[in-house]
């Protein structure tokens, strides 16, 4: 009886397996085997065939973060939504919730030059709208974009200077 | 009367936990990506686990799911519906033991992470896990 329990349980999960791997392999919205989970690596993410994130862009280094915040080296872009914003962000960062992308569109190409040196950041390292904004800036042609990989989470947890908008 | 009782309820847990079960895996398997960033979350599993049960996770679930309801190895099945569930109570109770706030991710995604569904959560997986034993002492091996 327990024999029969134990097989039984083998084959539903071999099943269930097999199942599991072939979906994952033919569907488009599979994800690779291993994922980026170390956020010393930057954004954790699980690797889908329809993410746009771009490693080589991501700054993983706040103290760095905090001398390009104080030195006003970059246009700063908080993508987050705007009365996430408004409650705090880095100071100088301008909204651009990845939400009104298109509507903000216009602003953004006429107040921001191609050639500007622009940073974004969303929520911490479990975001991936930076890595979405900033792929959409370099296909249109913003050839100087970079990331802050942890984002206003791993700002505020430093303790740096917060801005917010007040009522 | 009274004979008639105990398969009826028994019959009423099988069709609660194969439901539940199915209904769990639905929304798994439509974003695999959601569900790795939610096991993340917890914080516990080590990172190159979270991928592996992120792709498979939701479709043991759907297969033992459908392997109650259909009576194909039903106390197989029932292994190890009460195997996840032992593993999502001792997941849930840890991360509310040492205050770490996360998202379930049992049946849909949420923005919220809140401690008071969280324990509704652990008490609702206990009581499925209760009915999960009951079934498998019911259920005939033959």
């Amino acid at each position: 009886m327990v024999h029969k329990d134990i097989k039984g349980t083998f084959l539903l999960l071999f099943f269930a397996l097999i199942t599991a791997f072939s979906y994952n392999h033919l569907s488009p919205f599979g994800i690779a085997l291993f994922g980026q989970w170390e956020t010393s690596k930057g954004v954790v993410l699980a690797i889908s065939k329809t993410d746009s994130v771009n490693a080589e862009i991501q700054i993983n280094n706040p103290e760095l973060i905090r001398r390009i915040v104080q030195k006003k080296e970059r246009i700063i872009l908080d993508v987050r939504p705007r009365e996430i914003y408004d409650q705090g962000h880095l100071p100088s960062a301008l909204s651009f919730p990845l939400m009104d992308f298109d509507q903000n569109l216009g602003q953004i190409l006429g107040s921001i030059n191609r050639q500007s040196a622009v940073l974004v950041y969303c929520s911490s390292f479990e975001c991936t709208d930076s890595h979405t904004i900033a792929m959409r800036l370099i296909n249109l042609r913003y050839n100087n974009v970079k990331i802050f990989s942890g984002g206003f989470r791993q700002w505020q947890e430093k303790g740096y200077k917060i801005e917010k908008n007040e009522e | 009367m009274k004979n008639n009782y105990i398969p009826a309820l028994a019959f009423i847990i099988k069709l609660v936990l194969g439901i539940t079960f199915i209904y769990a895996a639905y929304h798994k398997i439509a974003e695999p990506a959601g569900i790795a960033r939610i096991l993340c979350g917890y914080a516990i599993l080590p990172g190159f686990s979270i991928n592996i049960l992120a792709i498979t996770l939701p479709f043991v679930e759907l297969t033992v799911g459908f392997s109650l309801i259909l009576g194909l190895f039903p106390r197989s099945a029932l292994l190890i519906i009460n195997a996840l569930l032992s593993g999502f109570i001792l997941l849930i109770g840890f991360n509310l033991l040492r205050g770490h706030q996360f998202d379930c991710g049992c049946f849909a995604f949420s923005s919220q992470n809140q401690t008071a569904s969280n324990i509704f959560l652990l008490i609702r997986d206990f009581l499925l896990l209760g009915s999960g034993i009951y079934l498998w002492k019911k259920t005939s091996s033959s």
